[in-house]
């Protein structure tokens, strides 16, 4: 069967501009939703960058003084190791530490210039075999006045906190994203259903002279998609602005912690492309059953 | 081409409209459905067009049985199948040209098919001068036409008439059916529900009589009673 290009187009294009309003509607609501997923991903993401260094169970870093000396550092890494505390460490040397001080502060060239590879502490991040906090107070304090050692930073008392938190926002983002999602979907449903009595009448004339039901049908359902789609690309240009304002609060010295939040571009991308399909998909659904249950042979 | 074998087919339950209906339609033959109202005739014409399917009972439309026909191959079927109704069902924003290309735009056919066959098809039903009117400036008989061309423009082998001149007075009605002979001429078979005694008793063709969804007469050259 040949769909015939301008005759979709044309069908589409008289489809969504007869229900403009509720067209318009649904749009909006698709938009809302999505820009709720775009920012429970992005709060995700930010966090994920800010808390990087604590993945895999990492309770906490000891940081050796940038001037220790081998002796020092070697008599530390042994006493780790030893502990039977300890279930695994890892070294971080000055020039991986600088790559990460780079990453976290991509944003501030001014202070990624600043700074060298010299100035910056070497650590070993620690993971202890009990995460449980008492545990691993005790056993983070013996190394607090070793010498060589800096400091002793561990991860409950901030990192955690932080983590916890946006888990429950992200959650509670997502759960109000997914029932708005529901509703767009069904108010594109509703949209199409429209546009189809709308169309009754050529409906019937085309299944009385054998117009196949696909053909019948892709008009519609693309209508349902674009709506999604109009409504994802809205939500990229909220979430865009979003991001925006993220690193532009990051940028001032006051709250430097917010830094790490800011998105990295590729991730941004990655999250405006998942919008756009999720609103296609949205669209699809939503017209998908409205053609195969009020347009059947 | 058209057979239908102990066709019963009964709403919700309890309104019989056809009851172990069987008949035997050749090529090319022209059939009158008669009967009064509710006595099935609609029902007869629906079943042929699978628009509805039958409770029991096996339907041949040119030697498949329908029955069978998977959902996706139906419309395939229609196009082998022209309809054309009491009330013409034409689109009153589109001419009378689009009207009747709308039939082959959305079946598929390529541009020039159209182009061609559209013009052809006016000129057999004497609107060639009407082309580019709506539905609503045009006569109850000429809309007729009008749905006869759109219904025959793909030359389908059968025609489904469901009660056409209804709407129309004796003089129009006799203009139809002449186009409806002619049209019959060309190979394709007839079938026509009525109640026009006048129409039935003119032509003389094949009568088939129901009555609440029984076949009670069928009749070659017969009259309306």
């Amino acid at each position: 069967m040949a769909l015939k290009m301008n005759y979709v187009v044309r069908e589409t294009g008289i489809n969504l501009w007869r229900n403009v309003t509720l067209t318009v509607a649904s749009m909006v609501t698709v938009a809302a939703s999505l820009a709720l997923v775009g920012s429970a991903l992005l709060l995700r993401q930010g966090v994920e960058n800010l808390t990087a260094r604590w993945e895999g169970g990492i309770e906490f870093i000891v940081f050796l003084q940038p001037n220790a000396t081998e002796d020092q550092r070697a008599a530390v890494e042994q006493a780790l190791t030893d502990n039977p505390e300890v279930d695994t460490i890892s070294y971080v040397d000055q020039q991986a530490a600088y790559d990460e001080f780079k990453e976290l502060f991509r944003n501030s060239p001014d202070l990624v210039d600043a700074v060298t590879a010299e100035v910056l502490p070497p650590s070993y991040r620690v993971v202890p075999r009990v995460p449980d906090a008492e545990v691993v107070a005790a056993l983070g304090e013996q190394f607090e006045t070793r010498p060589g050692v800096r400091e002793v930073v561990f991860a409950f008392d901030t990192v955690r906190s932080i983590q916890a938190v946006s888990a429950t926002i992200s959650l509670y983002i997502f759960v109000a994203a997914v029932v708005l999602l529901v509703v767009a979907g069904l108010l594109i449903l509703n949209t199409i259903r429209m546009a189809m009595f709308a169309r009754r009448r050529e409906i019937e004339v085309m299944k009385l002279v054998g117009a196949t039901n696909w053909f019948i049908r892709v008009p519609f359902m693309l209508e349902g998609m674009i709506q999604g789609l109009v409504g994802g690309a809205f939500a990229v240009l909220l979430i865009l602005g979003l991001a925006t304002l993220f690193g532009s609060i990051g940028g001032s010295d006051d709250l430097a912690i917010f830094q790490g939040l800011a998105v990295a571009g590729s991730e941004l991308v990655t999250i405006c492309l998942l919008l756009m399909g999720i609103g296609i998909v949205v669209g699809a659904i939503g017209s998908g059953i409205a053609v195969t249950r009020f347009l059947d042979v | 081409m058209i057979k239908l074998e102990n066709v019963s087919k009964v709403y919700k339950g309890e309104v019989v409209a056809l009851r172990e209906a069987s008949a035997d339609i050749q090529k090319g033959e022209f059939v009158f459905l008669v009967g009064p109202s509710g006595s099935g005739k609609s029902t007869f014409i629906r079943l042929l067009n699978k628009e509805e399917n039958p409770d029991e009972g096996r339907i041949l439309v040119a030697g498949k049985d329908i029955n069978q026909l998977n959902g996706w191959k139906v419309p395939y079927l229609r196009r082998n199948i022209g309809c054309i109704f009491q009330d013409f069902k034409l689109l009153a924003a589109k001419t009378v040209a689009e009207n009747v290309s709308f039939a082959l735009e959305v079946i598929g056919r390529p541009k020039h098919v159209v182009q061609t066959q559209v013009p052809a098809i006016l000129e057999l039903v004497g609107l060639s001068s009407k082309a580019h009117h709506l539905p609503h400036e045009l006569s109850g008989g000429e809309q007729q036409r009008v749905s006869i061309a759109r219904a025959f423009v793909n030359r389908p082998l059968i025609l489904l008439a469901d009660e056409p001149t209804g709407n129309l007075d004796p003089a129009t009605s006799k203009g139809i059916m002449g186009l409806l002979e002619r049209i019959n001429e060309t190979g394709t078979t007839v079938v026509m529900a009525t109640h026009d005694r006048g129409i039935v008793d003119d032509m003389r063709r094949r009568v088939i009589e129901l009555d609440r969804g029984k076949i009670v007469r069928d009749q070659a050259h017969g009259v309306y009673e």
